[in-house]
């Protein structure tokens, strides 16, 4: 079963690897991109950030904002990378080779997991220079332990791995791979709090936030690098996020087997 | 160079049969598609500056932002820019990716022999999106009213100052991202990166005196720099002609020049379009 699954890795790796690594210009804009966004948050939240009430005292320095809005676009572009891995899944179905991938004997849960494997080498980069950075600016890195590094990728990785299986599982039933974009772009750094804190939003949409795993991860990851949070501190906000890994992994499984089981019925594996 | 009549009348049928068709296509194929994702996100970005400014600010604003943007209407300003913002990236993403989206279809060649000329083909995309473009910022507008953000309520005469000025800036900037697109043969990644960098540097949801320098003059290379410039007094009801006329002359100067740059370009990315799809 083991060596089953790592074989579909090491595939889906190496197709991946083929596709992207001709595109230089790719990896380049998945920083340059949220670079950009990040300083035009940063410009048009400023005025209100230091108005003289001191509502959010993380923010009261510029560097204490562009921190805030940093950690937030990092958070927010671990989960976006998976959705695009979860966009290139549909290609399969337009192809026309999502049919072939259901008839060879690979398992379905681990092939929309390994479908992410090109979003996390790209990820594993982005932290990389995100931490780099982070250590350099002075003032604003407050950490308790340096293995809470460890922790913060952690509490990236899995959750993103978890929400990236479960958007391929939703694939299974349609084409339309657009919505996602639209529903899990800029929505979702709005809701989790990407942005300005959760504690601001109104309380429907805060509501909304705590489902979607991007929310606690910023939690954890904010905590542990701009407030010296303790493992302790965090602990549950981390068991939020394994629960929340857990209950996608299980809801990919599940849309797995009854989007196969459709498809088989209809036909529409290949239709598009 | 004298033109015919007949020619200008078959112009004008190539301008309109372009909007008929794009118009078609995409209430049939995407009725909801653009219209959602343009919405949305202008009103997410209105939706921060006014959760920004009540909850993080307290209702205000400081000083700063004030005496730079020339008022202390913080959440009025970004609304504007988010309308404006979503105005170009429309408007942009129709004109610069027609040709690029003809050659993914394989109809480039058939294009490319067909007695239609570039200008009035590219201007039935733009119509077609300042008509498609119009419904989504009325909409935007509507999502702001109820808001409760105070917009500007401008002339007529104002408003269609003000659309033709941007319609002319992005309209020249989208012949040169056009031949961009043909010549690196992909759309996602300039357009993504056209959009982020003058969404940063041109000034739609602050001001521009908060950037460095160096951004601030990479902005003036921008067309939609200066049409901006203009376009907000103008919504404002100020129509200060010895005020205006220097940053319009810019403006337009600036249009120019990308229009000259970009017909010169279109034709050459065209043909290695043409070259790399046979």
């Amino acid at each position: 079963m083991i060596r089953a699954s790592m074989k579909v890795f090491a595939a889906e790796g190496l197709k991946q690897h083929r596709r992207m690594a001709s595109n230089k210009t790719m990896v380049f804009s998945q920083l340059l991109w949220p670079l950009l966004e990040l300083f035009t948050i940063y410009f048009t939240i400023r005025p209100v950030a230091d108005s003289g009430e001191q509502r959010w005292p993380l923010a009261a320095t510029p560097g204490g904002l562009l921190a805030f809005l940093a950690t937030g676009a990092l958070g927010f572009a671990f989960f976006f990378a998976l959705v695009q891995s979860a966009w290139h899944f549909s290609f399969e179905r337009q192809t026309g080779t999502l049919e072939l991938l259901f008839l060879s004997p690979a398992n379905r849960l681990v092939l929309v997991i390994a479908n992410g494997v090109g979003a996390l080498v790209q990820n594993l980069w982005l932290f990389l220079c995100f931490a780099g950075a982070l250590v350099f600016v002075p003032g604003v890195l407050r950490l308790a332990h340096p293995a809470m590094f460890v922790v913060v990728f952690l509490a990236l990785l899995i959750p993103a791995i978890a929400w990236g299986a479960f958007l391929n599982s939703m694939l299974i039933f349609s084409r339309d791979s657009a919505f996602l974009f639209t529903v899990f772009s800029d929505p979702m750094a709005f809701v989790s709090g990407a942005r300005i804190p959760v504690a601001f939003l109104p309380g429907w949409i805060a509501a909304v936030g705590t489902v979607l795993p991007l929310t606690a991860s910023l939690v954890v990851v904010r905590g542990a690098l701009l407030q010296a949070n303790t493992l302790a501190d965090l602990g549950g906000s981390l068991i939020q996020l394994a629960v929340i890994s857990a209950v996608l992994v299980a809801l990919a499984a599940l849309l797995l087997k009854l989007g196969e089981r459709r498809a088989q019925r209809t036909g529409q594996l290949r239709l598009f | 160079m004298s033109r015919s009549p007949t020619r200008d009348r078959y112009a004008g049928n190539v301008v309109w049969a372009t909007f008929v068709r794009s118009w078609t296509m995409n209430r049939r194929a995407y009725p909801w598609t653009y219209f959602t994702s343009t919405v949305l996100a202008g009103a997410l970005t209105i939706s921060l500056a006014y959760l920004a400014f009540h909850a993080v600010g307290g209702s205000a604003v400081n000083a700063e932002f004030a005496q730079r943007a020339g008022s202390a209407d913080y959440v009025g300003y970004v609304a504007v820019g988010a309308l404006a913002y979503a105005f170009m990236v429309r408007m942009l993403l129709w004109t610069a990716k027609a040709l690029i989206t003809e050659e993914r279809e394989g109809t480039i060649a058939a294009l490319a022999v067909a007695p239609a000329h570039r200008l009035p083909y590219l201007m039935g995309f733009s119509l077609f999106a300042v008509a498609s473009t119009g419904l989504e910022v009325a909409a935007l507008s509507g999502f702001a009213l109820l808001l409760g953000v105070q917009l500007p309520v401008p002339s007529l005469l104002n408003l269609a100052l003000v659309l033709l000025i941007l319609t002319i800036a992005v309209f020249s900037l989208s012949l040169v991202v056009s031949a961009v697109m043909l010549y690196a043969g992909e759309a996602h990644i300039t357009q993504n990166t056209v959009f982020l960098l003058l969404g940063l540097i041109c000034g739609f949801t602050f001001p521009r005196s908060y950037l460095p320098d160096l951004l601030r003059w990479l902005a003036e290379l921008v067309p939609i720099t200066a049409a901006l410039d203009v376009a907000r007094p103008l919504l404002n009801g100020a129509i200060d002609a010895a005020e205006l006329t220097p940053r319009l002359a810019v403006a337009l100067g600036v249009s120019v020049i990308y229009l000259i740059a970009g017909f010169w370009l279109l034709p050459r990315a065209e043909s290695r379009a043409i070259e790399r799809s046979f």
